[in-house]
């Protein structure tokens, strides 16, 4: 079984300016749930736009599924949902947007339409295939995006603050919906922590460019001392059980 | 109207910055028309170095001036590749099928030479100069209100504008985007129409915001017009300089 | 299409600011008229504008060259008479932004571009005349008015720096090269056309009411 994402040594900085990422190293297997978690500034997005070959690292080497990362090459295998929805939808109805991806792979019509179908059967979303994505609830925009993405197949999904702008539904529709997904890997940055705490089997604090803390859910971000050194704070539902737990 | 702090802290203080803009505009713009009609090669030399002196007050570093000029430095490049080699009668130099033609060169340096002169004092009157105060010396001068209210929404989107598209862009490419045919243009107008329905809603939004406080009322007038001395100083100079080259040009 | 300072001769480029006061006192009018407040014009046209003067920024690669949108057809498609003034702005920030253009040839750059923007927007009202909803004569119009409005402007610019370039230049000479300057602006035209009609439809299907520059 192949790694998922191996990143090696990496560090990454403007021109002129203090870096961003130092020297991280990581490896997530297949299959892992991820959640990045960390304090405005730490760093994730930068991250992630290194993972994805958006921007070029300063030093340090990415491999995803042990292929090494080619900024600006088109790899469909890993999937990136942004925080701004909006940024992500850009045709006139859901159909076309979700076909988007999947034509840019070269796959014929049928192949398209089937990919369609099935996606939007899996996120729930067949009622809204033919309307403009533009005039959507927040939580419909995010799942179509998520959609767009998944029709796409990528093994590796990267999502940045997925729950920011949901509703109570639309969130627990997506917890749901990550937790069907066990033949891929996830890695997300999330401010949202019970969600973390939800999807993932494993987190990452990330903090001033570095991994602070890799380990089980509960065990990082139930360490108050952890948690506050680096500007985040216990989840209610841990800290229920530590108190519990003193008791 | 420059975005980089760095250069704000170089101009303050300087005398164009320090120069009234509803006294300044016209003043410059008056000197830059001036160098338009300008024809006479025995006033470039004057013209060069009015614009240098012009610069020179700005405060402005030599280095901000050359990062403006490369862009449409170009088109003078152009200008030099063609018309020394093709303009004109009297050849001063032949290699093969190539000849230098006095004509086609001293048209060059005219072409040039305005060219850069008019730019100098453009950058120099508009790095010197916010906004704010550009807009208030247009009003000043006549130019409705609805020009000017547009010149400040439309410089605030530019931005937002930019960061949305490069977002947009990163995210296309991400699902395999690549430019060059056909489905790219669709694309490109799909990426176009939803930067414009999208952007449209807080446009609105925004506007609606501003007229909750206040914004509309036309009646408010313009910020007081305080001038000094050295205010119609500097634009006297400025207007009797170019009387100078209009009179070189015409009577000269 | 932009024509940079000291080429024209002064006289040229004063009768340009004339033309574009002018045009812009006609565009007021037809925007009192079109707007109970013309204020709320306002966000749309600066939406547009920027995205005018983003234009010139964005390279459009059609191997083997790569070109850059003008965009006066689409700005006269939607916006009608405040297309002239959206041009004007549009043109002063880039010149003083990017010095792309020219301050002493804002005037004409203004007649240059917003003109042809005002003949595409009076071509695409015809849609009116079609059924306003109906996507063929939607983009057939569209096209037909963001063609017209490059290769005009392009027509244009090429006759008045024939006509307007000083004497001592090789008439035939340049007469030739701006000709052909003139000429390469076809696939530009084309390419436009075809852009601007696949963002009306793309507006009819989303929002249709941005395709509308009546009263508002």
């Amino acid at each position: 079984m192949t790694d998922a994402l191996t990143i090696s040594n990496l560090s990454f900085a403007y021109p002129g300016q203090d870096p961003v990422i130092e020297k991280i190293n990581c490896t997530i297997k297949t299959g892992e749930k991820v959640g990045l978690v960390g304090p405005n500034g730490a760093g994730k997005t930068t991250l992630f736009l290194l993972i994805t070959g958006i921007i070029k690292p300063s030093s340090g080497q990415i491999l995803v599924l042990d292929q090494p990362v080619k900024p600006g090459a088109f790899y469909p295998s890993v999937g990136m949902i942004f925080q701004h929805t909006a940024d992500q939808l850009i045709s006139p109805s859901v159909r076309e947007d979700l076909a988007f991806g999947p034509h840019n792979m070269g796959l014929d019509k049928e192949e398209i339409q089937v990919r369609i179908e099935e996606t939007a059967e899996l996120t729930g979303i067949t009622a809204l295939l033919d309307r403009p994505p533009h005039h959507l609830s927040a939580g419909e925009q995010r799942l179509v995006a998520l959609s767009g993405i998944l029709a796409m197949g990528p093994r590796l999904l990267i999502m940045d603050e997925p729950t920011s702008d949901l509703d109570i539904r639309y969130r627990r529709r997506l917890i749901k919906l990550l937790g069907n997904m066990s033949d891929k890997t996830l890695l997300v940055a999330s401010h949202d922590l019970e969600f973390v705490i939800e999807t993932c089997s494993r987190v990452l604090l990330l903090e001033g460019g570095r991994i602070q803390a890799d380990g089980d859910p509960t065990e990082v971000m139930g360490n108050e001392t952890l948690m506050d050194k680096h500007g985040l704070e216990v989840p209610h539902s841990l800290s229920a059980t530590w108190h519990r737990h003193k008791k | 109207m420059i975005a980089e702090a760095a250069l704000s802290t170089a101009v303050a203080g300087s005398l164009l910055s320090r120069w009234e803009a509803r006294l300044k505009l016209p003043g410059l713009l008056i000197l830059i028309f001036s160098f338009a009609i300008v024809q006479d090669l025995r006033l470039l030399a004057p013209l060069i170095i009015t614009a240098a002196l012009v610069y020179y007050l700005s405060g402005l570093p030599l280095s901000y001036l050359f990062s403006r000029l490369k862009l449409p430095g170009f088109f003078l490049l152009a200008i030099a590749i063609i018309l020394p080699f093709w303009s004109g009668q009297s050849v001063l130099w032949q290699l093969g099928p190539l000849a230098l033609r006095l004509e086609g060169l001293l048209g060059l340096l005219l072409i040039a030479t305005k060219f850069i002169g008019i730019l100098t004092v453009a950058v120099a009157l508009f790095a010197t100069t916010p906004l704010a105060q550009v807009t208030v010396a247009l009003r000043s001068l006549g130019i409705p209100w609805l020009l000017t209210d547009l010149l400040l929404f439309t410089y605030r989107y530019i931005f937002q504008l930019a960061r949305d598209l490069q977002r947009m862009r990163t995210a296309a490419r991400l699902r395999g985007f690549v430019g060059g045919s056909l489905f790219s243009l669709k694309t490109l107008a799909h990426i176009t129409g939803s930067m414009l329905v999208r952007s449209h809603a807080q446009a609105e939004r925004v506007f609606q915001a501003m007229a909750l406080r206040g914004y509309g009322n036309t009646s408010l007038p313009l910020p007081a017009f305080q001038p000094v001395l050295l205010d119609f100083l500097l634009l006297s100079i400025a207007v009797l300089l170019a009387t100078g080259f209009v009179l070189g040009q015409y009577i000269f | 299409m932009h024509i940079p300072d000291g080429i024209i001769p002064a006289s040229v480029a004063v009768s340009g600011y004339a033309a574009t006061g002018g045009l812009t006192w006609l565009s007021l009018l037809g925007i009192k008229k079109q707007f109970t407040n013309p204020r709320n014009g306002i966000p749309k046209a600066a939406l547009l504008t920027a995205a005018f003067f983003a234009a010139s920024l964005i390279h459009i690669p059609i191997p083997p060259v790569s070109v850059h949108l003008v965009l006066s057809g689409l700005m006269g498609v939607m916006l009608g008479w405040f297309a002239f003034p959206a041009i004007l702005v549009g043109l002063l920030l880039q010149a003083v932004m990017f010095q792309h253009g020219g301050l002493t040839t804002l005037g004409i750059n203004a007649c240059l571009m917003g003109l042809p923007a005002l003949v595409a927007a009076s071509i695409f009202r015809l849609r009116y005349l079609f059924g306003k909803e109906k996507p063929l004569p939607n983009a057939i119009l569209a096209f037909i008015a963001a063609f017209l409005a490059v290769a005009m402007g392009a027509l244009m610019a090429a006759l008045l720096l024939i006509y307007a370039i000083p004497v001592y230049i090789d008439i035939s000479a340049e007469r030739t090269a701006v000709l052909a300057l003139s000429l390469a602006h076809l696939p530009i035209a084309l390419i436009e056309g075809v852009f601007t009609a696949m963002v009306v439809l793309f507006l009819l299907k989303v929002q249709p009411a941005l395709l509308e520059s009546e009263k508002l």
